[in-house]
């Protein structure tokens, strides 16, 4: 033994894990990090398509709530768990689908149902309203913690309701005189889960005609 | 073996070991110059640093405890605590996590990577000051990252949440540790290595790496679409394989042999089971990904990777099994045996879960479910943190020259997290598979499939509680210890400090 | 692709050839030679082989 020990295990460490950092990093950033819109030749539609700046802001918002935890963003192919029979969408997503999310949100959790397609499943922004104020109101049984710091309680003006008051009824009313309407925050969130939808035809992924209505 | 003198250590490094050991001019060929420390001499150069790591480690799991107790609770009664955006779920859980990985796990890592380091190379440690400072500073990163989680700035990335401005305090308190645990590797006195110094270089060199891509690649320059998902699992599951597992094997593979004074069964394996380690954890990150929107050679590739993991946990299994054997009794006498053997086996459990849950036709039924929450209970709590303890039953009375003062708070806390975490992970496991069993049933519907998980949750909330108990009397004891320390000085009592079990007994 | 193919061809050769190396490295320097003696690091002169540390509890003894 005239050498150290140092320089082998050095290198023997590192190279490891270099061999995974250049085939699971550095690889798929190579095939995955340049992929474009596709435009579809028939109907000159584009996918996906980019999203809109409230909806953006609102990203932001589904992000710092950590929505992520109990949501998912992702559809498994047909024949791999439930997704598509549940309606969670009409096809697997593909990577194509995120190229425009800043932070991709894939989720690990189902503590609550996929949103992918949310905004093509529930387009009602009032049902959204309602459903972030407490979960209970639209969907009783849920374990979805009320959302009602993304509201205002404020007395009722001269001129009346305002347009954009929650609809609420029975316990969930607010007190006499006063209604509940959505702060910024609450109208950027609720753009954006009605901009979520990823059922545009791709050719890595396309939509069955039968079930594409 | 015949050593020949060795390549001379630098000067400037040698200076920084305390006079006599650093002359080096007696030091016998075989150490290659620098004269190997006695053992009490290098737990007292260990003191000061390693205390701040455990005790600001203990501290933040006390809070991390407090904080899943909470995200518990409010998973089966989300009305608690509802008025407080700022301890909204998601932030209660996100800042549990960083507390315990980053806070707790972390930081008790590492003091136990520098006292191992220093006992192995059989140095004092050099400069502990500078070690004191980083850690210093690696608490004000955490705080800053968790104060920042709980205000809304959380990236969303699991394992990364803390905000941009919180990561390079982390980093560069973390680079300055793993620099340190370099020079006194290099230091040495020792010229041979044993296997737990191949775990601890490996990891102190692993870990910068996998942060700095996962901060470059996800929150300085963020990569575009789902390569931000393969980088975030890249670096999730090696932060695990790559940086805990490597600490926790290290310590087994101390501990067992110096509590049970017989060497470890078989060297040349636990050789294999490092080298296999490396070359086949770091690609099992995109398990986490099966049925995701990426590339099927990446998943197919980790699902492989996952399943060859089998060679060192095998490897590492049977060589402490063989080691122990005919010396189990043993746990019943040493506090640090317990737990580790505790987190040896479950090592094996949490290792061979996590290749069953990586193949295909598992993970569809247990990817999106509470099973994967139970599973990385069983590898970062029932293995990890049971690993860690045992370790700090050893090393805290060393380095403080004082007993542990309660033989009943040992009891009380080895019991209530043991139990703790199989009324954790056991039921949880059961229910995150049924869960997912259903889910893939499209015929019932998706609240169904909620209200059947919340039994499941209120017990877990109990099991947390008992977690909390076993910390708190952790917590107790070594406060005790502390106090004991600034007490005048008392005749000290020799059980562990000198190994003399059998007298004190006697004496009795 | 092809920078790809190439990247990934190459890791495939290089890595095990590293690896070969290293495992003849360390069989050439004699770190395999005595396992015996390496499972011995942990142990010294004040605290040898056969003497066990850290049994502090009462419990059942031998």
């Amino acid at each position: 033994m005239t050498m150290s020990y140092g320089p082998l295990l050095f290198l023997g460490i590192l190279l490891t894990l270099a061999s995974s950092w250049v085939g699971l990093v550095l690889m798929p950033h190579r095939q995955l990090g340049s992929l474009t819109q596709h435009t579809d030749t028939n109907t000159a539609a584009i996918f996906p398509a980019a999203r809109a700046g409230e909806a953006q802001q609102g990203a932001e918002h589904y992000r710092s709530l950590g929505c992520v935890y109990c949501h998912t963003q992702q559809v498994r192919p047909e024949g791999y768990g439930s997704d598509l029979e549940r309606g969670w969408g009409r096809r697997r997503t593909v990577s194509r689908d995120y190229i425009h999310d800043r932070t991709v949100m894939l989720g690990t959790m189902r503590t609550g149902p996929d949103l992918t397609n949310i905004g093509e499943r529930q387009s009602d922004a009032a049902w959204h309203y309602r459903h972030l104020y407490n979960p209970q109101i639209t969907s009783p049984g849920s374990i979805m913690p009320p959302h009602a710091f993304l509201f205002e309680t404020r007395a009722i003006g001269p001129s009346g309701r305002s347009t954009n008051a929650l609809v609420l009824e029975g316990a969930f009313a607010p007190p006499a005189g006063t209604e509940v309407v959505p702060t910024r925050r609450a109208e950027q969130l609720v753009a954006y889960l009605r901009s979520l939808k990823s059922s545009g035809d791709l050719p890595e992924a396309p939509v069955k005609k039968e079930e594409a209505k | 073996m015949s050593h020949q003198s060795q390549t001379p250590r630098s000067q400037t490094l040698r200076a920084l070991l305390p006079g006599d050991v650093g002359a080096g001019s007696g030091g016998d060929v075989q150490t290659g110059g620098v004269q190997k420390a006695a053992l009490a001499e290098i737990d007292a150069s260990c003191r000061v640093p390693v205390l701040f790591f455990f005790l600001s480690g203990l501290g933040w799991l006390i809070a991390g405890s407090l904080l899943a107790i909470v995200a518990s609770i409010k998973l089966h009664s989300p009305g608690f605590l509802g008025a407080w955006e700022w301890l909204g779920f998601a932030n209660v859980r996100t800042a549990h996590l960083n507390t315990v990985i980053y806070g707790f796990a972390s930081q008790v890592s590492v003091g136990v990577s520098l006292w191992l380091m220093c006992r192995l190379c059989r140095i004092p440690l050099p400069a502990p000051g500078l070690v004191t400072v980083a850690n210093l500073f690696y608490n004000l990163g955490v705080t800053v990252g968790v104060v920042g989680i709980l205000r809304g700035d959380s990236t969303a990335i699991e394992w990364l949440e803390m905000p941009r401005y919180a990561t390079p305090i982390l980093f560069v308190s973390y680079a300055l540790i793993a620099v340190w645990t370099i020079v006194t590797f290099r230091l040495r006195a020792e010229r041979h290595l044993y296997v737990s110094q191949w775990y601890l270089l490996a990891a102190v060199l692993w870990f910068p790496w996998l942060y700095g891509t996962a901060q470059v690649m996800l929150l300085l320059e963020p990569v575009r679409g789902v390569v931000q998902a393969a980088v975030n699992w890249w670096f999730a599951h090696n932060v695990l394989g790559l940086w805990f597992t490597p600490i926790g094997l290290a310590s087994i593979y101390y501990f067992i042999p110096k509590v049970i004074g017989r060497p470890i069964h078989s060297y040349y394996l636990s050789v294999l089971g490092f080298w296999s380690l490396a070359l086949f954890y770091n690609w099992n990150g995109m398990h986490h990904l099966v049925g995701g929107p990426l590339p099927a050679w990446m998943i197919t590739i980790s699902i492989v990777a996952s399943v060859m993991m089998l060679i060192p946990v095998i490897t590492v299994a049977i060589n402490h099994h063989f080691t122990m054997l005919g010396h189990f009794g043993k746990m019943r006498q040493s506090p640090t045996l317990r737990f580790i053997v505790f987190g040896a086996v479950s090592y094996t459990l949490a290792s061979l879960q996590g290749v069953a849950s990586a193949l295909r036709s598992v993970s569809e039924v247990t990817h999106f479910t509470h099973h994967t929450i139970a599973h990385a209970h069983l590898g970062m709590y029932a293995f990890f943190t049971m690993v860690m303890f045992g370790a700090m039953y050893y090393i805290l009375p060393r380095i403080t020259q004082r007993e542990w003062p309660s033989n009943g708070l040992i009891s009380l806390h080895f019991w209530g997290v043991a139990l703790g975490i199989v009324l954790y992970v056991v039921p949880m496991s059961l229910m995150g598979f049924l869960q997912g069993t259903k889910l893939n049933d499209p015929t019932i519907r998706f609240l169904d499939v909620v209200q059947f998980t919340l039994p499941w949750l209120k017990l877990r909330t109990v099991a947390g509680l008992l977690l909390v108990v076993g910390h708190v009397a952790f917590v107790g004891n070594v406060a005790w210890l502390l106090v004991r320390m600034f007490e005048p000085y008392r005749k000290p009592v020799v059980r562990i400090l000198t190994g003399e079990a059998e007298t004190l007994a006697a004496g009795k | 692709m092809p920078v790809i193919s190439f990247i990934l061809l190459g890791s495939v050769v290089l890595l095990p050839a590293v690896a070969l190396w290293a495992l003849r490295w360390a069989t050439a320097a004699g770190q395999f030679r005595c396992p015996d003696k390496a499972a011995l690091l942990p142990f010294d002169e004040s605290e040898p082989v056969g003497v066990e540390t850290d049994l502090i509890l009462g419990g059942n003894r031998r």
